[in-house]
C-alpha cells in the first residue's frame, strides 16, 4: 500500500518534468487530439501542391485569356487615360466623390502610402528613414500640376524607384488613394478664405476677422 | 476450510473506494489540462525560414498589418504577403542583407519562400476575415501582440469555444472601425453610440448555429 502510493508519486513526479505550462512557447505544431477531417484533401488559399511543378495550389490565369467580366477596357477607370490617351483629371463617372471616399482614400493612403510618403505626402516616410530613396513631395510645383491619372497611373505601374502598387490595391481604392493625395496638396496651398465656414467653426477660427 | 484469499487482500476495498477517485481526479484534470487547446495549439512558435520581425517592421516602423495582409478585408484567407510585398521595400533598403537572401532568391527564381503557417483552423471550420474585420474586432484580440513579437506565437487557442465566447458576446471585443489594426488599442468603447458605424451593432448577428463555420 505505501510502496504503491509512492510509486504513483513517483510517477506524478517524473510527468511534471516532462509537462509543460499554459502558454509556453514551443516550436512543435499543435496537436488535435480529434484528427478526423482536420486535414481534408481540399486545397485552400495559397497551400503546397504535389500537382504543379511550382508546387503552388493557387494558379495564374492562363496567359492570352481573359475570364469573363474582367475585361477592363473602361481606360479612364482602370488606367486614368481618356479617350486620346492622355492622362484625365477627374474621377471615373463610376465614382462618386463625397467624405466617405476621401476618407477611404486617406485610410488606404496611410496604409499603403505612408511608409515611404510619410502620413503628409512630405516623403520622408519611416523605410526612407531607413534607406529608400526619398520620393519627391506631394506639393512639389511638378506634382501639384499633374493630372489626377497621372497619379493613377503611377500607384498601378510604379515609376522609377517606386514598385506597382497594383496587386495590393484594388482599383476602387487606387482612385480614393489618388483621390486623397490631391486633398494632401490642396491643403498646403489652401488659403484661409477656402476653408468652409463649417470647418472653420469646428476648428475655432474666426473667420470673419482680418489677418 | 481454508481461506481462498490472503489476508492483505482485505485492504482492497479501502484503498480502492480512496484511490479510485484519486486516479479518476488525475486523469480528468491532467486531460483537461493537458489536452485544452490553450495547452497544446498556444505557445506555438514554428521557425520561419526568414528571420522577418514583426516587432520591427509593424512595432517599431509602424507598418499598418493591411500593407502586407492585404486581403484581410476583403476575402476570407488573410494572405501570407507574396514575395513581390517584401521586395517593394527592400529592393533598395538593406540589399545585401544576408537575412533576406532567400527573399531575394525568391525574387529572382519565382519560387515560393515556405512560410511555416502558424494560426491554422482544421479544415472542418470555415472562418472568414472580412466579416471579422468589417464588425470591428481588433487583430490583436485573436492573435495577440504581433507588433511585439520577434517570431510570430499563437496567442490565443482558437478553439470552437473560445471562439463562442465571443460570438456570444462580441460587444465587449468591439472597438473603432479605424482602430481595427492598431494592436496597442486599450479605450473605452461603446459601439452603439458610434456613429461611424453603418450597419448598427443590432444588425451583427455571428453566427452560433452549426453551419456558421461547419460548412
Amino acid at each position: 500500500m505505501r510502496t504503491l502510493t509512492i510509486s504513483i508519486a513517483r510517477g506524478l513526479l517524473a510527468l511534471s518534468a516532462v509537462a509543460a505550462c499554459h502558454g509556453d512557447v514551443s516550436d512543435k505544431p499543435p496537436v488535435h487530439i480529434i484528427q478526423n477531417m482536420d486535414f481534408q484533401q481540399r486545397f485552400d488559399a495559397q497551400e503546397a501542391s504535389p500537382l504543379f511543378a511550382d508546387g503552388r495550389a493557387m494558379r495564374p490565369p492562363v496567359p492570352g485569356t481573359v475570364a469573363v467580366g474582367s475585361l477592363r477596357d473602361d481606360d479612364h477607370l482602370y488606367a486614368g487615360r481618356g479617350l486620346d490617351g492622355q492622362f484625365v483629371d477627374e474621377l471615373p463617372a463610376a465614382i462618386k466623390l463625397n467624405e466617405q471616399f476621401l476618407r477611404r482614400g486617406q485610410q488606404r493612403f496611410n496604409i499603403y502610402c505612408a511608409p515611404c510618403h510619410d502620413l503628409s505626402g512630405s516623403g520622408e516616410g519611416v523605410v526612407v528613414q531607413r534607406g529608400m530613396l526619398r520620393p519627391p513631395a506631394f506639393n512639389d510645383a511638378r506634382l501639384v500640376s499633374e493630372p489626377l491619372g497621372y497619379f493613377f497611373d503611377v500607384v498601378s505601374n510604379g515609376i522609377r524607384n517606386m514598385p506597382s502598387y497594383a496587386d495590393q490595391i484594388p482599383v476602387h481604392d487606387r482612385w480614393a488613394i489618388v483621390a486623397y493625395v490631391r486633398t494632401l496638396q490642396r491643403a498646403e496651398y489652401a488659403t484661409r478664405e477656402q476653408v468652409p465656414q463649417l470647418a472653420a467653426k469646428q476648428l475655432g477660427w474666426d473667420t470673419q476677422a482680418q489677418p | 476450510m481454508p481461506a481462498i484469499f490472503p489476508r492483505w487482500i482485505n485492504q482492497f476495498p479501502l484503498a480502492l473506494a480512496l484511490g479510485f477517485p484519486v486516479v479518476v481526479l488525475t486523469v480528468i484534470g491532467s486531460v483537461w489540462y493537458w489536452a485544452s487547446p490553450k495547452y497544446t495549439d498556444v505557445g506555438y512558435q514554428p521557425e520561419q525560414p526568414v528571420p522577418f520581425s514583426h516587432r520591427l517592421h509593424a512595432g517599431e516602423m509602424g507598418l499598418d498589418c493591411r500593407y502586407c495582409h492585404n486581403t484581410v478585408d476583403r476575402a476570407a484567407h488573410a494572405a501570407i504577403p507574396p514575395t513581390q510585398t517584401c521586395m517593394n521595400c527592400h529592393k533598395l533598403v538593406k540589399p545585401d542583407s544576408e537575412k533576406l537572401a532567400l527573399v531575394r532568391q525568391s525574387a529572382e527564381t519565382g519560387e515560393s519562400i515556405p512560410w511555416n503557417r502558424v494560426h491554422m483552423l482544421p479544415d472542418y471550420a470555415f472562418f472568414d476575415h472580412a466579416p471579422h474585420v468589417a464588425a470591428g474586432v481588433g487583430c490583436n484580440e485573436c492573435h495577440g501582440r504581433i507588433d511585439q513579437m520577434d517570431v510570430v506565437t499563437q496567442n490565443q487557442p482558437l478553439s470552437m469555444s473560445w471562439c463562442l465566447d465571443c460570438h456570444r458576446d462580441f460587444e465587449p471585443r468591439l472597438r473603432p472601425l479605424d482602430e481595427v489594426t492598431n494592436l496597442g488599442w486599450n479605450g473605452f468603447y461603446d459601439p452603439r453610440s458610434d456613429l461611424n458605424r453603418e450597419r448598427p451593432v443590432d444588425e451583427l448577428e455571428p453566427p452560433l448555429h452549426c453551419s456558421g463555420c461547419h460548412r
